[in-house]
């Protein structure tokens, strides 16, 4: 067999044994430990599957996910998310459809301490969803609102999607983290512009039909001071650990341990944090930790033993000539992306396909920032879409409310997938927004 | 990653213990207890370099190299832990609805997976143990010269210990899942 026919069936075998239920980085360490043994021998197998072990995960720059991963997490419990809420809810009450645009803004807030889409909507189907029915919201466009603008947390910084496509693509964490701006703050512009159209013209899907009355409820009355002291902490978590990384103070390993430092104290400070609770935060980021950090290192194994087998090369070729041409194999990629959020999780979409995808779109001369940005957009889609958008799971579970159908869920976020098409074709069609930050 | 939820409900049969696999427990929890507290310390020691840097203007020594060796460590001590939780990110696309169906299938399905994971975490082991043994012959260390060295193999026997410790972990969940076969079958 040439070393392309073994990449091929190597990607087969793969697929097959991981929607079997294998655990995607065994996998991937089977595949490549099988392809390296038949592409070389068994000898040169075994040595790399140790070397990968010992050194692919020996860098400075991985020490970010757990440190970022417990910032999440003890922001989470500090209820520093309901506060972010309050602040925009009094800011945009007097907009159509104001809590729903308050949703997406504070979530793009709240993005910016955490690193994962999965936190965001915790919180606020906590937070947001029991607000915005009292105030004669639909559930379904309510939860959709949380689940849609939950995929922000990937794209603002800091991000672990953005932390494993730099790793991938030998790009600085800082920059993604800037190209991550723009785009999120894009996404957060036409979530807000849907659900205003929708809250004007479509008002049965946003509130409870004849249910005028509960429009009127009152809002909770926050004084100046008290917007202030909810937004205080938040805002200087935000200055510390943005202000460190761009103010050249701080790499992003110490912006992360400065961070998660900063949410430690800010929990304390609130008094929301029992010695319990604190051990159960820290195995829950070791836990997350390790099945992230696990699964780069069995993606380093397989990104070397597919470009050992020359596939990569050959797709190229293949893709990008008269066949395709670049922006050919730029859609190609996005919707098999798109398709693979159907059936497993962003890391892993990221970690099977950029191996095969990163040359290609080299070769194509593609800018590698604008190319990270673009697969995470499309990766966070499948967190929304049927059958197993991961946000919509989260949401249904963290609710806890029987009535509440998953399908009214999806319903609920279809708008903003939609959306999030119509930002992909912006993003596609001007780079800049991406690049332009990054490259300053 | 971990955003699944945990579908992988321990079956009776594995809660049912055995002194051996009480034992075994603690070893491998406590292991990732270990790691859990390391996340803790590689925070401290981020942070006091950086107020270190800022305030005092100078770093403190060894700091990149040691964040780097003690996240491999906390990797690894935790890998047993998460195997045993069932934590490695994997689709449930087809195997929980499988198995509610036919039991038996499923279960054996899974311990093949199980099997695989051992064989594998044991194919690391036995290179790292090589690479042990090269470190302890050449007196590998970290750091400059005369200045401040740490030796490579205290990190490296610990990552050793705990890839054994998940494949031992795997190898375990192979028994018990085909255990549990068995217990069926006897069911019926």
């Amino acid at each position: 067999m040439t070393g392309i026919e073994i990449g091929i069936l190597a990607i087969g075998i793969l697929i097959l044994a991981i929607s079997l239920g294998m655990p995607i980085g065994v996998g991937m360490l089977l595949v490549s430990f099988g392809g390296v043994m038949m592409i070389r021998n068994e000898r040169v197998a075994m040595s790399m599957i140790g070397s990968v072990a010992n050194d692919s995960l020996r860098e400075y720059l991985f020490a970010v996910v757990p440190l970022f991963v417990l910032m999440g997490l003890l922001v989470t419990v500090s209820g520093v998310g309901k506060d972010t809420f309050d602040v925009f809810e009094r800011l945009m009450r007097k907009l159509v459809g104001g809590l729903g645009v308050a949703t997406v803004f504070a979530n793009a807030v709240f993005a910016s301490i955490t690193g994962v889409s999965i936190a965001s909507a915790t919180v606020f189907s906590k937070v947001a969803v029991p607000e915005m029915t009292r105030h004669g919201y639909t559930k379904r466009f309510a939860t959709g609102v949380v689940a849609g603008s939950s995929v922000l947390g990937m794209l603002i910084p800091p991000s672990l999607l953005m932390i494993v496509y730099a790793v991938l693509a030998e790009e600085s964490v800082g920059r993604m983290f800037l190209a991550g701006v723009g785009p999120g703050l894009l996404l957060a512009g036409l979530f807000s512009l849907a659900i205003i159209g929708m809250a004007m013209w479509r008002k049965d899907f946003v509130f409870e039909a004849g249910d005028d009355a509960a429009k009127d409820v009152e809002f909770e009355e926050l004084s100046g001071l008290d917007i202030i002291r909810k937004a205080l902490p938040i805002f200087s978590l935000v200055t510390l650990v943005l202000g460190g990384l761009y103010g050249g103070f701080l790499n992003p390993t110490e912006a992360g341990a400065v961070g998660a430092a900063g949410a430690l104290v800010i929990a304390l400070l609130r008094r929301s944090l029992t010695l319990k609770i604190f051990w159960n935060l820290l195995v829950e980021s070791g836990h997350i930790t390790v099945s992230v950090l696990f699964l780069i290192m069995a993606a380093t194994f397989f990104s070397r033993m597919l470009a050992m087998s020359g596939l990569p090369n050959m797709l190229g070729e293949i893709l990008l000539g008269d066949f395709l041409g670049p922006y050919g194999f730029l859609l190609l990629f996005l919707v098999i992306v798109i398709l693979l959020g159907c059936l497993i999780d962003s890391i892993s979409i990221m970690l099977i396909l950029l191996p095969i995808a990163l040359p290609v779109a080299q070769q194509a001369g593609f800018d590698l920032i604008w190319f990270g940005v673009m697969t995470v957009v499309a990766v966070e889609m499948g967190l929304l879409t049927p059958p197993f958008g991961l946000s919509v799971y989260t949401i249904k579970a963290a609710m806890n409310d029987p009535d509440l159908k998953v399908g009214d869920i999806f319903r609920g976020a279809m708008p903003f997938v939609l959306a999030m098409v119509v930002g992909l074709v912006i993003l596609a069609i001007f780079p800049q927004i991406s690049i332009w930050l990054a490259r300053l | 990653m971990n955003e699944k939820n945990n579908n992988f409900v321990a079956p009776k049969w594995e809660r049912q213990s055995h002194w051996l696999s009480r034992y075994w427990s603690i070893i491998a929890d406590g292991l990732g207890a270990i790691g859990t507290i390391l996340i803790g310390v590689l925070m401290i020691i981020i942070c006091s370099d950086v107020v270190m840097r800022n305030l005092f203007g100078s770093s403190l020594p060894l700091v990149s190299e040691l964040g780097a060796l003690t996240l491999v460590m906390i990797v690894f001590l935790q890998l047993g832990t998460t195997v045993r939780h069932e934590r490695l990110a994997r689709t449930e696309l087809f195997l929980p609805p499988f198995t509610a169906k036919f039991p038996r299938a499923g279960m054996f399905v899974k311990a093949m997976w199980d099997l695989v994971g051992a064989v594998l975490c044991g194919f690391i082991a036995n290179s790292t143990y090589k690479i042990l043994l090269k470190d302890l012959k050449f007196d590998n260390y970290i750091g400059v010269t005369g200045v401040l060295t740490i030796p490579t193999w205290p990190f490296r026997l610990m990552i050793l210990i705990g890839i054994t410790v998940a494949a031992i972990q795997f190898f375990i969940h192979v028994i018990t899942g085909i255990k549990a076969i068995f217990a069926l079958k006897e069911e019926e």
